[in-house]
C-alpha cells in the first residue's frame, strides 16, 4: 500500500513525529514550571496573608495544598503529616500522573491566580479575541503581502523602487514601536481613535449597531499595527521568491512560447506560494498570545497578558493549559502546512527521498 | 576583491553600509567628542532638549544622549551573541538534516518543532530566578538564539536537501568522499553567502526581540538597552506627557540598525544571486 | 433583478441591526448616569463570592458598597461612623455596638443580629474562612435586644464582642476588625452550603454573580474581562437613614480594566475614567485636562503610610547597628521624592510615626531634633569609620568595604519586585547614594513570585514592603507591630508574618524585652498622655536599632479625578469626605455628592 502512495507514507510517518514531538511537550511544560522554585502557593500566601497570625496563615496555605492536590490527604479528606507536623507532599510522579490524565480529559485544572477559575473558562473568555484581532490581519496581510510582492517582482521599475524600500522600512520599525507610534499619534495627540478596550467602556455587548460600530473603532489602531507590518515582511519574501522564479529557465521557455503573461503570473505564484505559507502557518500557529504586545499597548482583551501574568506567578494550571493549548495549534498548523507540500510539491508526490 | 567592487557598485549597499557605520559611530566613537554619563542625574524629570542637554532627560534627570549610546552598545551586543548563537546551531543542524535527510532528518525536525512550541519567555523567567545575577544580556542573547535557530536551520536544511542532489555533490559521492568531507567542502563553501545573509538577519532578530523583550518587562535587570529606554518610556508614561526624546531617539536608532542590514542583505542577496539584479 | 435583490437584503439585515438598540434593550449605558472608576481590579474578575480570598472588585476588600461592614473608619478625622450598626461602647474587655434597625438586605430581608453572628461564627466552624483569624482576638460574641434610647426609643438590637484575654488581648485590633469584616445574608449562604454538603472548599467555588443579594448601594450587574458594571439599588436601606431620604447619584458604577498603567492617564485626561487609584507619575501636567487630585500642590495626595527596607538583622554586616544607622544617613531622601514618586511625599522625617494626620498628636519634634536630617552623606562616612569600616574606591566606583577586622564586608541586595515602577526608582537611587558613600549595596530586582516567596521566610538581605499600608484605627501600633514584634518568633526559613527581618531574637542575649511589652501594652491604653509616652519610647527604640529603614511617605490610594462628567469630588478645599475612592471607606459618601458637570 505504501510503494504505491507515497503521499500516504509521507503523512503518516509526519503525523507521528508530531504525536511524539506533542507527548514531549507535555512533559516539558509539566517539568519546567516546577524547577523555578516558587510553589504558586506561596505566592498566593504572599498576597492574602498580610494581617494574619502566623497560625491562621498556615492553617490557609495547608488548605490551599490541599485543594490543587498538592499534599497528600487520607480517604477521610484530612491532611497526611509527618513526625514534625508539616504536611506531606505529593511526589512529583503522582502530580505528572494526574496532569496526564486531567490533559486527556481536556480539563486543565483550576487556576492558583484566578482562583476559583477553571483554566478552561479563563482561556475560552480570551480565545476568541485573539482569533478576532488576529486572523484577518495575518490572512489579509498575507495576501495583501505576496500579491504586493509578486507584482514587485513581476513589473519592477518604478512600483518596485518605490515599495521594496517601503515594505523593508516597515519591516525594520520594531512591532511595538509601530503600534505605540500609531497610539501617541491617533488616540493622544489627535485622539481620532480610543486608546483602549476591545470596544468602549458604556456599551453593552449586543447585536447592535452601537456596539458593532464601536468594536470596529477599537479594533482599527490593533488591527492596523500587526496587519501593516505583515505586508511589509511577506511582500518582500515573495519578491525574492518571484524574482528567482522569473529568472528560471521554465519560466523563460514559457514565455518564448508565448503564454499568456496571466497564466506565466499564475506559475511564479505557485511556486513562489509554498515556502510562504510555511511562514504564515509558523503565525497562525502563534495566534494564542501572539498579540501579547499589542494587548498591552492597546489594552486590548486576549490571552498574550494573562499567559504572562501566569508564567510571572508561576501558576501551574494555567501555564500548562496555554502552553499545550499553544503547542496543539503550532504544531496542527506545521502539520497541515507539511500536507499542503505533500499535496503540492510533486517531488513528495513521486516519493523521492529526503523532501 | 571583484566581489567587494561589485558591491560597491550597488546604491543599496553603500546606502546599508554607511547607515550601520555611522551608528557603529555613535556607539563607540562618541565618547572621543562629548563627555558619556548614564550615571549622575543632572536635573529634574523628563527635562526637554537644550544647549547642554542634546536629548533631555530620563525619569531620573539622567542625560539621555549617554543613555542612549550605552543603551545601543548594549543591544548590538545581544544582537551580535544572538547571531552567532542562532546561526551556528542552525546551520550546523540545518545542514546535517538536510544532508543526511532520512530518520535523522525527522528526528531533527521533531526537535525544531519543540523548539518552537515552548513559548520562550517562561524558559526565561524560570532560568532567571534560578540565576543568582537574574536576567542578563547575555542570558538574553541566549534564550532569544535558542528559541531562533529553529528559523535558520528549517532555511538552510531547505537549501541543503536541494542541493545535495545536484550534480557536483553526485559526482563527488562517486569519488569516494565521506559525508563530513562533502559537507565542509562542496556544501558549505557554497552556503557560506547564505549563511552570512542568515547571520545578518539573525542580528537583527535578536535587536528586535530583546527591545520586545524588554517591552513586556522581562528585560535585563542591571544594564540599560534600546529596548528598556523604551520600556521606561511607556513605565513612567513619558509619552502621555509629550517626552518624545524618551522613546523616538530609540526607535529611530533600532529602525535605523535594522533597516541597514536588512539593505545591506538585499545587495548582497543581488550579488550572490545575479538575477536579482536590476534587469 | 438579482443584484437587487441583494442590495434589498443587505438593507433589510442593517435596519434590523440598528433597530436592535431601539426596541427599548439597553445597548449602552448613559453617560450622565455612570461614574467610571478604576485601579481596583488587575485581570479577568475571577469571583464575587464574599467569602473567598482574593474576589473581585468591588466584593473585595476594603471596598464596602456592595457588602458592607459594620462600622466605617473615617480616616480624615479619625473617628468612627455608623454604617450597619454604630460604636456604643469600647471598653478593655469589649466594645459593644448597637445594629440599626432599618438595615435590609436588597431583596427586602432585614439584615439581623442572625446575620452578623453567623458571618463571624462562619470563621470558626470552617478553618479556610478569610476572616477565620478574627477568633484570636474574639472569645464570643453576645447579643440582646434593647430599646434605644438616643435613637428615638425604637427597638434594636446590641452586639457584643468579648475582647478574647487569652490570645491577642487587643481591643485596638478588635476595632480593626470590626471595620472590616463584610457581613453577609444567612439566607442566602447557609442553601448554598447545604447544597454542597457543608463542604467548604466546593462552597468557594460558588460565583454568586448574578443578582447577588447585598446590604449596600450597589450591587452586581454584569461582567466580562474588560469591565465590571455595578448598578444602584434603588431602595438602599442607607438613603433614608444616613443619607436624608437621597439615592446615590450615578445608576451604574463601571470599572473598566486596563492592562497597563499608561492606559489610566490616557482615559482620565480624556474624561473616560471619572475617579482612578493608580499612581500616575507627574500628575500637575493633566491638570489642564480637567484632572484633580487632593491638593493642588506638592504632595498632591495625602501621605498615609510609610515604605522601608526591611532589614535581615541577621546577616553580616547588617547585624552591625552603625552600619544600618549609616546605611539609613546615606540614601538621598530629597532624590527619592523628586525623581520617583513624582513629589507625592513631603519632606521625611525620623521615625516610624507620620508627623501630620491622625498621628500628629503622637509625633514628637524632639526627636526630629536629636536626630537630625535624614540624608547626611557625612555623617553617614562618620559612623562607618567610627565603626571601624574602610570603603575602598577605584575610579570614583566603590570597589569593596574593609571592616575593622580586615575581612571583605559582602554586599548586601535590596529585593523589590520588577514591574512596580516607582520602587524599582526608589532602589535605584538608593544603591547609587548609598555606594557614592562607600556602602557596598546593590539592586536586587527579582519577578513577583519570587518576592512573595522569599518575603515572610526571611531569605533576603534588603526587602523593600509598606507595613501597614491601609488607614485603620489601630495606626500607628500596626505599623511598629509590623516591623518590630517578636512574639511569634519563627527562624530564618519557616514563615513569619510579621518582623520578617528576624529583629530581636527573643533567644538571643540581646533581646530587649521592652519592644515586645510596649507592642502588647499599648492597645489597652486610654489616656492620651500615657499612650504619647508609650511610642515615644517605641520610637526612640526603632530609630536607634534602626531595624528598617523609612524611605518616604505615600499617601493610601493615589486618589485622583476627572472634572469633565462630574465634579464636586472631596479635595483639600472641599474635605467633606476623605481621599478615598467612592467605593471605599469613609469616601463611599461622594457617592451621594458628586454632581453632574454642566
Amino acid at each position: 500500500m505504501f510503494k504505491k502512495r507515497p503521499i500516504l507514507k509521507y503523512i503518516l510517518s509526519k503525523g507521528l513525529w508530531y504525536l511524539f514531538t506533542f507527548f514531549a511537550t507535555v512533559t516539558i511544560v509539566f517539568i519546567l514550571p516546577r524547577l523555578g522554585g516558587a510553589n504558586p502557593v506561596d505566592i498566593i500566601m504572599g498576597k492574602v496573608a498580610s494581617g494574619l497570625s502566623s497560625e491562621a496563615a498556615q492553617k490557609k496555605e495547608e488548605a490551599y495544598l490541599k485543594e490543587f492536590n498538592l499534599v497528600k490527604t487520607d480517604k477521610d479528606g484530612r491532611i497526611i503529616r509527618d513526625e514534625s507536623g508539616a504536611p506531606v507532599k505529593t511526589s512529583v510522579f503522582k502530580q505528572y500522573f494526574n496532569y496526564l490524565c486531567m490533559t486527556i480529559r481536556f480539563d486543565f485544572g483550576t487556576s492558583f491566580l484566578y482562583y476559583p477559575k477553571k483554566v478552561k473558562e479563563i482561556m475560552a473568555d480570551a480565545i476568541i479575541w485573539d482569533f478576532f484581532l488576529q486572523v484577518p490581519a495575518i490572512v489579509l496581510g498575507w495576501i495583501l503581502g505576496n500579491i504586493l510582492g509578486a507584482l514587485a517582482a513581476y513589473k519592477r521599475g518604478v512600483f518596485d523602487k518605490v515599495l521594496f524600500p517601503a515594505s523593508l522600512f516597515i519591516s525594520s520599525i520594531p512591532f511595538f514601536a509601530f503600534g505605540l507610534l500609531l497610539l501617541f499619534i491617533f488616540a493622544i495627540v489627535w485622539p481620532i481613535f480610543p486608546s483602549a478596550g476591545g470596544y468602549a467602556e458604556n456599551i453593552i455587548p449586543s447585536f447592535s449597531w452601537d456596539f458593532l460600530s464601536s468594536l470596529g473603532f477599537h479594533y482599527t489602531l490593533p488591527f492596523l499595527s500587526i496587519f501593516l507590518v505583515i505586508i511589509g515582511d511577506y511582500s518582500i519574501g515573495m519578491r525574492s521568491m518571484g524574482i528567482y522564479e522569473l529568472g528560471t529557465d521554465y519560466i523563460k521557455y514559457a514565455k518564448s512560447l508565448g503564454i499568456k503573461e496571466f497564466t506565466i503570473m499564475w506559475y511564479v505564484f505557485r511556486n513562489g506560494l509554498l515556502p510562504q505559507l510555511a511562514g504564515v502557518a509558523i503565525l497562525l500557529g502563534q495566534i494564542i498570545g501572539g498579540a501579547l504586545v499589542a494587548e498591552i499597548i492597546f489594552s486590548y482583551p486576549g490571552l498574550g497578558t494573562t499567559i504572562l501574568h501566569a508564567i510571572q506567578g508561576n501558576d501551574y494550571s494555567l501555564i500548562q493549559g496555554t502552553s499545550i493549548v499553544v503547542a496543539i495549534m503550532i504544531l496542527i498548523a506545521n502539520f497541515s502546512v507539511d500536507i499542503l507540500i505533500g499535496i503540492f510539491d510533486p517531488r513528495v508526490r513521486a516519493g523521492i527521498k529526503g523532501v | 576583491m571583484k566581489l567587494l567592487k561589485n558591491l560597491m557598485k550597488e546604491f543599496t549597499f553603500v546606502f546599508g553600509v554607511s547607515i550601520f557605520l555611522l551608528v557603529l559611530g555613535i556607539a563607540f566613537l562618541s565618547p572621543l567628542f562629548i563627555n558619556v554619563d548614564a550615571e549622575t542625574r543632572i536635573g529634574m524629570p523628563y527635562m526637554p532638549p537644550s544647549a547642554d542637554m542634546w536629548l533631555g532627560t530620563d525619569h531620573l534627570g539622567i542625560d539621555m544622549l549617554s543613555l542612549i549610546i550605552e543603551g545601543l552598545r548594549a543591544s548590538l551586543y545581544v544582537g551580535l551573541l544572538t547571531g552567532v548563537i542562532a546561526t551556528l546551531l542552525g546551520t550546523f543542524l540545518g545542514i546535517y538534516s538536510g544532508f543526511v535527510g532520512g530518520w535523522v532528518d525527522e528526528f531533527i525536525n521533531m526537535i525544531t518543532n519543540l523548539f518552537i512550541t515552548i513559548p520562550y519567555f517562561i524558559v526565561l523567567i524560570l532560568i532567571s530566578s534560578a540565576l543568582k545575577e537574574g536576567r542578563s544580556l547575555e542570558l538574553i542573547a541566549v534564550i532569544i538564539g535558542i528559541h531562533t535557530w529553529t528559523w535558520t536551520a528549517r532555511s538552510v536544511r531547505a537549501e541543503a536537501s536541494s542541493i545535495k542532489s545536484s550534480d557536483h555533490i553526485n559526482l563527488a559521492k562517486l569519488n569516494g568522499a565521506g559525508s563530513i568531507t562533502i559537507v565542509f567542502k562542496h556544501i558549505l563553501p557554497y552556503l557560506a553567502s547564505y549563511v552570512f545573509m542568515v547571520f545578518i538577519i539573525q542580528v537583527v532578530t535578536g535587536i528586535l526581540m530583546e527591545a520586545t523583550i524588554s517591552m513586556i518587562g522581562l528585560g535585563p535587570y542591571d544594564s540599560v538597552s534600546l529596548g528598556i529606554i523604551m520600556e521606561n518610556a511607556m513605565k513612567y508614561e513619558a509619552l502621555g506627557d509629550g517626552a518624545w526624546w524618551a522613546f523616538i531617539p530609540a526607535v529611530i536608532l533600532i529602525t535605523f540598525i535594522a533597516f541597514s542590514l536588512y539593505t545591506l542583505n538585499t545587495s548582497l542577496e543581488g550579488v550572490f544571486n545575479p538575477r536579482l539584479r536590476k534587469e | 433583478m438579482k443584484c437587487l435583490l441583494r442590495v434589498l437584503l443587505i438593507g433589510v439585515l442593517l435596519c434590523g441591526l440598528s433597530s436592535c438598540g431601539k426596541k427599548g434593550e439597553q445597548t449602552k449605558f448613559p453617560r450622565e448616569k455612570t461614574l467610571y472608576l478604576a485601579g481596583f481590579q488587575w485581570g479577568d474578575p475571577n469571583t464575587f463570592n464574599p467569602l473567598t480570598d482574593w474576589p473581585a472588585f468591588p466584593v473585595s476588600g476594603p471596598n464596602n458598597i456592595m457588602y458592607e461592614p459594620l462600622i466605617i473608619y473615617n480616616t480624615l478625622s479619625g473617628t468612627i461612623e455608623p454604617l450597619l450598626a454604630r460604636l456604643d461602647e469600647k471598653t478593655d474587655d469589649y466594645i459593644s455596638l448597637i445594629l440599626n434597625p432599618e438595615a435590609r438586605w436588597s431583596d427586602k430581608e432585614p439584615l439581623t443580629a442572625e446575620d452578623v453572628v453567623f458571618t463571624y461564627e462562619i470563621g470558626k466552624e470552617h478553618e479556610s474562612v478569610p476572616t477565620s483569624y478574627v477568633w484570636d482576638f474574639i472569645s464570643k460574641i453576645t447579643t440582646e435586644k434593647i430599646v434605644d434610647s438616643s435613637a428615638g426609643n425604637v427597638e434594636a438590637e446590641k452586639i457584643v464582642f468579648h475582647v478574647n484575654k487569652e490570645k491577642e488581648n487587643n481591643p485596638l485590633g478588635l476595632l480593626d476588625i470590626l471595620q472590616s469584616v463584610q457581613i453577609v445574608p444567612k439566607h442566602i449562604i447557609v442553601p448554598l452550603l447545604e447544597k454542597h454538603n457543608n463542604d467548604f472548599s466546593e462552597f468557594q467555588k460558588e460565583m454568586m454573580d448574578k443578582n447577588p443579594v447585598v446590604s449596600g448601594p450597589y450591587t452586581l450587574f454584569s461582567y466580562s474581562v474588560q469591565k465590571i458594571v455595578l448598578k444602584r439599588v434603588d431602595d438602599y436601606w442607607g438613603n433614608k437613614a444616613l443619607h436624608n431620604n437621597r439615592m446615590a447619584k450615578p445608576e451604574y458604577i463601571i470599572h473598566p480594566i486596563y492592562k497597563s498603567n499608561d492606559q489610566f492617564s490616557n482615559s482620565l485626561k480624556r474624561g473616560n475614567l471619572d475617579v482612578n487609584s493608580n499612581f500616575i507619575p507627574r500628575i500637575w501636567l493633566k491638570f489642564k485636562d480637567g484632572v484633580g487630585s487632593w491638593y493642588d500642590e506638592p504632595p498632591y495626595f495625602v501621605p498615609a503610610s510609610i515604605p522601608v527596607f526591611i532589614i535581615n538583622v541577621t546577616r553580616n554586616p547588617l547585624n552591625d547597628r552603625e552600619y544600618r544607622r549609616a546605611m539609613a544617613y546615606a540614601i538621598n531622601y530629597k532624590d527619592v521624592i523628586e525623581l520617583a514618586v513624582s513629589q507625592y511625599s513631603p519632606e521625611l522625617k525620623p521615625g516610624l510615626i507620620l508627623p501630620f494626620g491622625t498621628e500628629k498628636k503622637y509625633y514628637s519634634e524632639e526627636i526630629a531634633e536629636e536626630y537630625g536630617k535624614t540624608y547626611d552623606p557625612e555623617k553617614a562616612k562618620k559612623i562607618l569609620e567610627d565603626a571601624g569600616y574602610k570603603s575602598i574606591f577605584k575610579n570614583g566606583e566603590l570597589e569593596k568595604v574593609v571592616n575593622s577586622k580586615g575581612e571583605k564586608v559582602p554586599p548586601v541586595f535590596i529585593k523589590c519586585p520588577v514591574g512596580w515602577s516607582d520602587w524599582e526608582s526608589i532602589v535605584e537611587i538608593a544603591v547609587k547614594s548609598m555606594r557614592e558613600v562607600g556602602i557596598d549595596a546593590r539592586e536586587g530586582f527579582c519577578d513577583e513570585s519570587l518576592y512573595w516567596k522569599c518575603q515572610p521566610i526571611g531569605d533576603f538581605d534588603l526587602l523593600m514592603t509598606t507595613p501597614a499600608d491601609h488607614l485603620t484605627p489601630s495606626l500607628p501600633w500596626a505599623r511598629f507591630e509590623q516591623l518590630m514584634s517578636s512574639r511569634r518568633w519563627k527562624p530564618e526559613g519557616k514563615k513569619m508574618n510579621e518582623n520578617q527581618g528576624r529583629y530581636n531574637n527573643p533567644d538571643s542575649k540581646d533581646y530587649n524585652p521592652a519592644v515586645d511589652s510596649l507592642l502588647k501594652v499599648i492597645p489597652h491604653l486610654t489616656k492620651e498622655d500615657e499612650i504619647k509616652a508609650a511610642y515615644y519610647k517605641l520610637n526612640k527604640i526603632f530609630i536607634e536599632d534602626m531595624p528598617s529603614i523609612p524611605l518616604c511617605y505615600r499617601p493610601e490610594e493615589f486618589y485622583d479625578f476627572s472634572t469633565k462628567h462630574w465634579t464636586n469630588f472631596a479635595t483639600e478645599k472641599n474635605p467633606y469626605a476623605p481621599p478615598q475612592l467612592p467605593s471605599f471607606g469613609a469616601g463611599r459618601n461622594m457617592l451621594w455628592e458628586i454632581q453632574l458637570a454642566e
